[in-house]
C-alpha cells in the first residue's frame, strides 16, 4: 500500500512500483546511509513487516532485518555491546513462535541494534519467521489448488465420493488386472538459478523459467536399453487392506488402519503412503479419524476389498538430482487417480488437465511426507522438452491477491518444428549423465537462494539477470542442434551465475572431475552441466558425439578415481555411476500388464511372506500370485535358470563378513588395535542399564550455584606492551607447537556419514578448495614467517580419521621441505564401542531436553520415525553393543580430553620436544576453530598469567549454544551444555568457550604427576594418563549414525556413547587456569555446513584469508 | 423455433431389469396407495402436461396397464427395442414430440416438491415458458454424491429465480474434475448442482442425438448431446424447490416414501413412529 508520507529508503525498496528502485541492494543502499539512518531503518521496517497486506512484502521486510542485523550492523560496528538472550527468546524460537522471540528479543536488557549477543538472535528470528511465511503460503496455496481442496473437506467415510473403475476387477473369477504407470525423470538444461523455488515463481513469475527434459535412463554397463526410471503399479485384492510394495527399497506392508496410513516416517513406505492420501484414495481429511480403513474401502471398491499400490525405480539411486522421488510420486498418484476415475483415460499418456492437477498433488504429497521439491521437478510427467514458466495469478486463482504468481506454472511442450528431431538426437549423442555418488541435502542452498533473491545484492542480483539470459541462449542452441553451443553455455553458467549465486552449489570434487575430464577428452569435452540444485551427485558432461562410447569409458574411470581421492573428505553414498538415457516423448503414460504383470523382483519380494503362510489363509490373489512364480519356474521337462532368482531370497544371505570376525578390518580387529578397553565397556553397560550412567546423569546437581563470570574474570588481549613483547619472543625462541583436535567424527559436519572433517575442502583460499588441515597449517605458516623460528603443527587423529589423514599428508606432500611448518599425526589411543541406547534415555533426550519444533508436517515424520526408533531399540535390545553398521561407525572416539594425553602415550610430546627442545607451550584447539592461530598477543597472555592452561572464550552469539564459562559454586570454569542442570542456566551466561586453549607444557606433565624425563617412561606415562582419567566426568552422549544400504539410501540411527571432554580440566582444583577474551573472528567455529554461508558473508573467510600463508 | 406451451412429455422407463420399479405401490401425501408409475404421470398432468410418452423395453407396456390409473388416457408407449443407452431411449420419442418443447423425466426417480401446490414438473415447465430456453431442474448435491448423476457448471443467471447458465455438462464426474470445471459461484462448499432427473428440452436434442449416433459408438448417452446443446444455445439450469428420490439405489423406495409422507398432513403420525421404531430397534453389531 503506498502512502503519500515519505518512506524510509528501506521500506521504499519494498514498495516501490519501479523495479529499478526495487531491485536495488540492501547492501548498497545501506552503505552510504549513516548510523542514525541505518537504526531508524531497522525500526521502519519493523513497523513495516508487521502492517504489510502483501506477504511478499512482509517477507522481505524480514530478510531485510535479518540481514542488517547479521550483516550490516556488525560490519559497521553498531553492535560493539553483548549481552544475554532472554531465556523466553530462545524458548519462543525453539517452538517456532517466531514473533514472540522478536518480541522478547526487542524488550531485552539492551538495544539489540547495539548488542552483538541480541542482534545475532533476533536475525536468526526474523529469518525464520520469514521462511515459515513462505513455507505457509506455499502449503496454503497447494490445498487451495482447484482439484485438491475437497480432499481436505472428506471427514468421513459417509462422504466418499471416490469409486475404482469396474475394469479393474477381475472377470470371471480371474485374477484382477495390474495397470502400469511408467513416467521419465526430468533434467533440466538450465533452472535459471533456481528459479523453480516455490517462493521465488510466486513473487516473480517473469524470472521463473525452466528448461525441463523427460529423459529414461539405464546404468551405461548393464546391456540395457534406456527405458522410464519410475513406475507405480495399481491393482485390486480381495483383502480389505491398502498392499504397499515398494520394490526398489525392497519394504512392504498391508496397512489395515488409517492411523498406520498416515504414521509416514514407521517404514520405507512413506512415499506411497504419500501417494495414496495425495491421490484422493484415503483424503487428507480423514486423518485422525477413528473410523475403520475398511469402510472407506468399502465405498471405493466393495465389501471385504482392498488394492495394492507398487512403486518400482529402475537402477537410479538417490541423489540423482533427476527429480526421481517427486516423480516416482508424481507416478503413483497418476495411476491411483486413473483407478479413480479422476484422470479420464486408464491407458495411454495423460491429459494436459490431468498433468497439471497430478504435478499439484505431487507437491502436496511431498507437503505430507515433509520434504518439498521444486516446482518442476515434476516434470517427468510432461513428454519430451519443455519450457516451464511462472505465471502470473489473475482473477479467480487462488493465488489472486496473495502472490503474485501461481503456484504451478505453466509447461510449453515444444514439437518437433520448434525443437526438431535432429537436434533431439544431437543432444543424446553427446551428453553423458552421471551420478557422482554424493550425497548432500539441498535444503540449505535453497535458503540461500532465497535470501539473495530478496536481498537483491549486487553480484548476485547481476547473475540472476545472467542466468536468465543464459537460459534464452541454451534454447536457441538447442533449437539449433549446436550441442557444442549448449555446451558452451551450460558450463559459463555453471561457473558463472550459479557459483556467484551459490559458491556452495560447486565443490572440489565437481571441478576435479571436470578439470580431469578436459585433460582426458582434450577437444571432445564440449562442456559441463549441473543437474537441479548442486554439484556432486546428478550431473551432465557433454562431449564431441565421434567420441561419445570412448568417453562414456574415460567419464567412468576419472569418476571412480576422483571419488577414491576424495571419499574420506566428502560425504559419498554410493560409487558413482554413467548412464544411457534417451528424451522421453511420453511423459506419464499407462498400460494394462495383465495379472502377471508385475516385475519378477516384485516376486521375489512377496514369495517369502507367502510360501510361510497356511495354504488355507491365502487370499485369492496371494493364491494367483504363488500361481503365477509356480508357473514361471516350472518349465516341463527344462528349468528355467533365470527365473530360479525369485527363490534365492528363500534362502539366507551369507552373513558381512564372511571373512570371520577376527579378520583385518572387522570390528573386532580394530576394536583390538585401536586400545578398545572391554572391561571398562562392561562396567559402563552395567551402570547404563542400571540407570546410574545416562544422559540425565550427565547433569550437575540441580544445588549447584551457576553464576556468570565479571568481567574481571577474563583477560582482553592486549596490542601492545609486556603481554605481546613476551609472547613475540616466545614464538621467535619456537617455544610454541600447534596442536589440532581432528579425531572427532565430526557428527555435525559430516551428519553421521563418517568421513574426515578435517579433508572436507570445505571453501577456497588463495584460489583453490582447501580443507581444514590446509587452513590451520597456512596460519602456523604465517606465523612462524613472521617471527622467523619453526612452528611444529600436530593433528591429533583417531581410529577414524588416522588412515586418511595420514595417507593425505603423504600424498599431497603437505610440509615437505617447508622449514616454517611440518605436520605431526598423534595418533588416538582410546576408543569406544557405541550401545544401543536405552529407551530411557531416547525419552530423555527427546522429551525431556530441549527440542527443536518443526514445522507441522516435518514434525509428524519426526514423531513417527522416533517410535520406529524406539521399536527398534527395544527389539535389538537396549545396551547391547551397536554392531550392525560398518564397523567404523560401530566405534567412537572417547572425547578430546584423551587427545593431549595421547601426545605422551604415543611418544610424539617426546618426539616433538627432541626435535625442539625450546618448545614451552601448546596451542591446542579444536579442527572447527578456524581462527585459531598462533598470535602472540594471546601467547603473551597466557605466559603473563602464570597458567597451566589458558582458554580462549568469545561473547556470545545466539548460535553459541551448548555451555559456556561460568562461575560454578564459586570456581570460573568452562561447562557443558549438557551439565548444567537446567535449560535456563546457559542462558545467563555472556562467554561462550572456543576450545583454543594454551597449554604450558612442564605445567601440565606436574599436573599429572610426570616431567619431560618422564616421556621415555610409557609404563609410568600410561600409569599417570590412567589416574588423570579417573578425575574427569564421563559423558554419556546421543549420537546419529548413518547406516547405508540399496541404491544411496541411508538410514540415521541413535547410538550412545560416552566422551571425557578436553573444557572440563579447568573445574580442577589444581589446575591453574586463566580465561582470554578474544574477538570474534578469532573464535569462530564452523560446526554445520549450513554455517558456511554466513561465515563467508560476515567476512571471515576474508579474515582467515589474510592470516594465513598460503 | 418459437417457444409455446409445452403440452408434451417423455418418460424413460426402459432400463432392463427396473422393470417392477413403476409397478411399486406407495402411499401418496393423501394416504391412499398409488403405483409409483402413477405418482410420476400425475406430477406431469400437475404440470399442464396432455401427452406422455413412455419409453419402455419390449413386453413392459403390458406390465403397466393398470398402474397408469386415470392418466391412462393420455399415455403413448414407445418401445426401445435393444438397451442402446438414454440417451438412445430419448431418440426413440422423437417422432412422438414432433416439432414442441417436451419435459423429459426419469422413471426411476420420484419427485417431491417444498409446496405441494406447486409439484417440481409445474415449477420447471414454468420457468421454461417463462424463460423461452430449454431448462435443466437441478439439485444441489454434495460432492460424495455427484458420481451419480450429471452434474453442470454454469453461472448464477438470477439467485431470486434460482437460474443458472450453463456452461459444461458433465455426466457423473469426480470431486477432482468438478472442482476443476464445475464450480458454481454461490453454492455452498462441497456442493455441485446436479441434474434433477427432469428437463424441459426442444426436439434440438433429437439433432444432436443423431449426430452423435452417426458416430457409431456403443451406446448413446444423453448428457453429451446436453453438453453440446449448452454449448450451442442458452440453456438454462433451473434448482427446483423440491428432492428428487433415486428408487433404484439401497433404499432408494423406502427413502422416497419417508419423504412423501413426512411431506403429508400425517407428517406428526409418522415422526412419532419413526421415533417408536428408533427407539426398539438396535444397531446391529458389525
Amino acid at each position: 500500500m503506498k502512502t503519500a508520507v515519505s518512506l524510509h529508503p528501506f521500506v521504499e525498496l519494498i514498495v516501490a512500483d519501479d523495479d529499478a528502485v526495487r531491485d536495488q541492494s540492501l547492501f548498497d543502499v545501506a552503505e552510504g546511509m549513516e548510523a542514525g539512518a541505518l537504526l531508524d531503518g531497522c525500526e521502519a521496517l519493523e513497523a513495516f513487516w508487521r502492517s504489510a497486506e502483501s506477504l511478499y512484502e512482509r517477507v522481505r521486510a524480514l530478510i531485510f532485518l535479518a540481514a542488517l542485523h547479521r550483516y550490516i550492523l556488525p560490519r559497521r560496528g553498531l553492535t560493539e555491546r553483548h549481552g544475554r538472550i532472554p531465556y523466553s527468546a530462545h524458548d519462543a524460537l525453539m517452538q517456532r513462535r517466531f514473533r514472540e522471540a522478536i518480541r522478547a528479543l526487542r524488550e531485552a536488557e539492551d538495544d539489540p541494534r547495539s548488542n552483538d549477543t541480541l542482534a545475532s538472535g533476533l536475525a536468526t528470528a526474523y529469518e525464520r519467521l520469514a521462511l515459515q511465511f513462505l513455507a505457509d503460503q506455499v502449503r496454503l496455496s497447494v490445498r487451495s489448488v482447484p482439484g485438491n481442496q475437497w480432499m481436505f473437506r472428506v471427514g468421513h467415510a459417509e462422504a466418499y465420493p471416490l469409486r475404482l473403475r469396474p475394469e479393474l476387477r477381475g472377470r470371471d473369477g480371474a485374477p484382477a488386472p495390474v495397470l502400469r504407470e511408467a513416467t521419465a525423470v526430468r533434467m533440466d538444461l538450465s533452472h535459471s538459478s533456481w528459479s523453480d523455488i516455490f517462493f521465488l515463481g510466486m513473487d516473480r513469475p517473469e524470472f521463473a523459467r525452466v528448461l525441463n527434459v523427460s529423459i529414461n535412463l539405464a546404468p551405461a554397463d548393464g546391456g540395457e536399453r534406456p527405458r522410464p526410471p519410475v513406475e507405480a503399479y495399481f491393482r485390486f485384492i480381495d483383502r480389505p487392506v491398502i498392499r504397499l510394495v515398494s520394490i526398489d527399497l525392497e519394504a512392504q506392508a498391508e496397512v489395515s488402519s488409517l492411523a498406520e496410513l498416515f504414521d509416514f516416517g514407521r517404514d520405507y513406505l512413506g512415499l506411497l503412503k504419500a501417494a495414496v492420501i495425495a491421490s484422493g484414495l484415503v483424503p487428507p481429511g480423514v486423518e485422525g479419524s477413528p473410523q475403520p480403513l475398511e469402510a472407506l474401502l468399502e465405498r471405493l471398491i466393495g465389501p471385504g476389498l482392498g488394492f495394492e499400490l507398487v512403486s518400482n525405480v529402475n537402477n537410479i539411486p538417490k541423489g540423482s538430482r533427476l527429480a526421481v522421488s517427486t516423480n516416482l510420486l508424481a507416478s503413483l498418484v497418476a495411476v491411483c487417480m486413473r483407478a479413480t476415475g479422476q484422470a479420464p483415460e486408464l491407458t495411454g499418456p495423460l491429459p494436459e488437465t490431468v498433468r497439471r492437477i497430478v504435478a499439484a498433488r505431487a507437491i502436496l504429497g511431498e507437503w505430507l511426507g515433509g520434504s518439498g521439491g521444486g516446482w518442476q521437478d515434476s516434470g517427468g510427467v510432461w513428454p519430451g522438452i519443455k519450457l516451464i514458466e511462472g505465471c502470473l495469478a489473475e482473477q479467480g486463482d487462488a493465488e489472486h491477491g496473495v502472490s503474485r504468481g501461481k503456484l504451478l506454472p505453466r509447461h510449453t511442450v515444444f514439437d518437433r518444428e520448434s525443437i526438431p528431431d535432429s537436434a533431439r538426437q544431437a543432444l543424446e549423442n553427446s551428453l553423458i549423465l552421471v551420478h557422482g555418488g554424493m550425497a548432500q541435502n539441498v535444503g540449505p542452498i535453497l535458503e540461500m537462494v532465497t535470501e539473495r533473491y530478496l536481498l537483491r545484492s549486487g553480484a548476485e542480483w547481476t547473475a540472476r539477470a545472467e542466468s536468465l539470459a543464459a537460459t534464452d541462449r541454451i534454447l536457441d542452441a538447442l533449437r539449433a542442434g549446436d550441442i557444442r553451443r549448449l555446451g558452451e553455455l551450460t558450463t559459463g553458467h555453471f561457473f558463472g551465475p550459479l557459483t556467484t549465486i551459490i559458491p556452495w552449489a560447486t565443490n572440489a570434487f565437481t571441478e576435479a572431475l571436470i578439470k580431469r575430464a578436459k585433460d582426458a577428452l582434450g577437444d571432445a569435452f564440449w562442456g559441463f552441466w549441473m543437474l537441479g540444485g548442486m554439484s556432486g551427485g546428478g550431473m551432465g558432461f557433454i562431449v564431441d558425439p565421434s567420441e561419445h562410447a570412448a568417453a562414456k569409458g574415460t567419464l567412468a574411470a576419472i569418476l571412480r578415481e576422483t571419488k577414491r581421492d576424495y571419499e574420506t573428505a566428502l560425504p559419498f553414498a554410493m560409487d558413482p555411476v554413467v548412464y544411457d538415457f534417451s528424451i522421453n516423448e511420453d511423459g506419464s503414460s499407462a498400460a494394462w500388464c495383465g495379472a502377471a504383470g508385475l516385475p519378477a523382483a516384485y516376486y521375489r519380494l512377496r514369495l517369502p511372506g507367502l510360501l510361510r503362510k497356511r495354504v488355507a489363509d491365502l487370499s485369492g490373489d496371494e493364491a494367483a500370485d504363488l500361481k503365477h512364480v509356480a508357473g514361471r519356474i516350472r518349465v516341463p521337462g527344462q528349468p528355467a535358470p533365470g527365473d530360479l532368482a525369485i527363490l534365492t531370497n528363500l534362502l539366507p544371505d551369507e552373513p558381512h563378513g564372511t571373512d570371520g570376525a577376527d579378520a583385518p578390518g572387522s570390528l573386532e580387529a580394530l576394536l583390538a588395535e585401536n586400545g578398545f578397553d572391554p572391561g571398562q565397556h562392561e562396567t559402563l553397560r552395567r551402570q547404563l542399564l542400571a540407570g546410574a550412567v545416562g544422559l540425565a546423569q550427565n547433569r550437575l546437581p540441580g544445588a549447584t550455584q551457576i553464576e556468570d563470570v565479571e568481567d574481571g574474570d577474563l583477560i582482553g588481549l592486549a596490542g601492545d606492551g609486556e603481554e605481546l613483547r613476551r609472547g613475540r619472543e616466545a614464538m621467535a625462541n619456537g617455544e610454541v607447537a600447534v596442536v589440532t583436535l581432528a579425531a572427532g567424527a565430526g557428527s555435525r559436519w559430516t551428519q553421521g556419514a563418517g568421513v574426515v572433517k578435517a579433508l572436507h575442502p570445505f571453501a577456497r583460499f588463495a584460489g583453490r578448495h582447501r580443507n581444514f588441515i590446509e587452513v590451520h597449517m597456512a596460519k602456523s605458516r604465517r606465523a612462524a614467517m613472521d617471527h622467523g623460528a619453526p612452528v611444529p603443527h600436530v593433528f591429533t587423529t583417531s581410529y577414524l580419521t588416522h588412515r586418511p589423514v595420514s595417507e593425505w599428508l603423504e600424498r599431497t606432500g603437505t610440509g615437505a621441505g617447508d622449514s616454517f611448518v611440518r605436520p605431526w599425526v598423534s595418533k588416538g589411543r582410546s576408543v569406544g564401542l557405541r550401545f544401543v541406547p536405552t529407551l530411557r534415555d531416547l525419552r530423555f533426550a527427546w522429551e525431556e531436553l530441549p527440542q527443536e519444533q518443526l514445522d507441522e508436517q516435518a514434525h509428524k515424520m519426526r514423531l513417527s520415525g522416533r517410535r520406529a526408533l524406539m521399536r527398534w531399540a527395544e527389539s535389538v535390545g537396549e545396551g547391547s553393543d551397536y554392531r550392525d553398521n560398518a564397523p567404523l561407525q560401530c566405534m567412537h572416539p572417547v572425547g578430546h580430553w584423551y587427545e593431549v594425553p595421547n601426545l605422551l602415550l604415543n611418544g610424539t610430546l617426546a618426539r616433538l620436544l627432541e626435535e625442539q627442545p625450546t618448545l614451552k607451550t601448546l596451542l591446542v584447539h579444536n579442527i572447527d576453530c578456524l581462527g585459531a592461530a598462533p598470535d602472540p598477543a594471546a601467547l603473551g597472555a597466557h605466559l603473563c598469567s602464570g597458567a597451566l592452561m589458558s582458554v580462549e572464550v568469545v561473547p556470545r552469539r545466539f548460535e553459541d549454544q551448548g555451555g559456556g564459562l561460568a562461575r560454578i559454586d564459586g570456581r570460573v570454569r568452562l561447562v557443558e551444555g549438557m551439565a548444567l542442570p537446567r535449560e535456563e542456566d546457559e542462558f545467563k551466561l555472556r562467554y561462550y568457550n572456543t576450545l583454543t586453549t594454551w597449554v604450558s607444557i612442564d605445567e601440565y606433565l606436574a599436573h599429572l604427576g610426570l616431567s619431560r624425563s618422564d616421556l621415555g617412561d610409557a609404563g609410568r606415562v600410561r600409569l599417570a594418563v590412567r589416574r588423570a582419567a579417573a578425575r574427569m566426568p564421563a559423558y554419556l552422549t546421543l549420537k546419529e549414525v548413518k547406516k547405508r544400504w540399496g541404491r544411496g539410501q541411508e538410514d540415521i540411527f541413535p547410538v550412545l556413547q560416552f566422551e571425557r571432554l578436553w573444557g572440563d580440566l579447568t573445574a580442577l582444583p589444581d589446575v591453574r587456569a586463566a580465561f582470554l577474551r578474544v574477538s570474534r573472528a578469532r573464535g569462530r567455529q564452523l560446526k554445520d555446513p549450513a554455517q558456511l554461508d554466513a561465515w563467508l558473508r560476515d567476512g571471515s573467510r576474508d579474515y582467515i584469508e589474510s592470516i594465513g600463508a598460503w | 423455433m418459437a417457444f409455446m406451451k409445452i403440452r408434451t412429455a417423455v418418460l424413460t422407463s426402459a432400463k432392463r431389469g427396473h422393470t417392477h420399479l413403476p409397478l411399486q405401490t406407495m402411499i401418496d401425501r393423501e394416504g391412499y396407495p398409488q403405483a409409483t408409475l402413477a405418482l410420476q404421470l400425475k406430477e406431469l398432468v400437475d404440470a399442464g402436461i396432455e401427452r406422455v410418452g413412455i419409453v419402455v423395453a419390449p413386453g413392459q407396456a403390458e406390465l403397466y396397464g393398470e398402474a397408469m390409473a386415470a392418466a391412462a388416457d393420455r399415455v403413448t408407449f414407445i418401445e426401445q427395442t435393444d438397451p442402446r443407452g438414454f440417451g438412445d431411449a430419448v431418440l426413440r420419442a422423437k417422432a412422438f414430440v414432433g416439432d414442441a418443447p417436451f419435459v423429459l423425466s426419469v422413471g426411476d426417480h420420484l419427485f417431491v416438491s417444498d409446496d405441494p401446490a406447486r409439484p417440481c414438473a409445474a415449477q420447471l415447465v414454468a420457468v421454461a415458458e417463462r424463460e423461452r430456453a430449454p431448462v435443466a431442474a437441478v439439485q444441489s448435491t454434495h460432492e460424495s454424491e455427484i458420481g451419480l448423476y450429471g452434474t453442470i457448471g454454469g453461472v448464477l443467471e438470477d439467485r431470486d429465480r434460482a437460474l443458472f447458465r450453463i456452461r459444461k455438462i458433465v455426466e457423473k464426474p469426480t470431486p477432482t474434475q468438478a472442482e476443476l470445471e464445475l464450480l458454481v459461484p454461490g453454492l455452498r462448499s462441497g456442493h455441485y448442482l446436479c441434474f434433477f432427473g427432469m428437463h424441459v428440452l426442444t426436439p434440438r436434442i433429437f439433432e444432436l442425438l443423431e449426430t452423435a449416433a452417426a458416430d457409431g459408438k456403443d451406446g448413446l448417452a444423453l448428457t453429451p448431446a446436453l453438453d453440446r446443446l449448452a454449448e450451442t444455445e442458452t440453456f438454462y439450469a433451473y434448482e427446483i424447490a423440491g428432492h428428487r428420490y433415486n428408487l433404484e439405489e439401497r433404499h432408494g423406495l423406502l427413502m422416497a416414501q419417508m419423504a412423501l409422507a413426512l411431506a403429508s398432513p400425517h407428517r406428526d403420525e409418522v415422526l412419532t413412529r419413526i421415533v417408536r421404531l428408533l427407539a426398539h430397534t438396535q444397531s446391529p453389531v458389525r
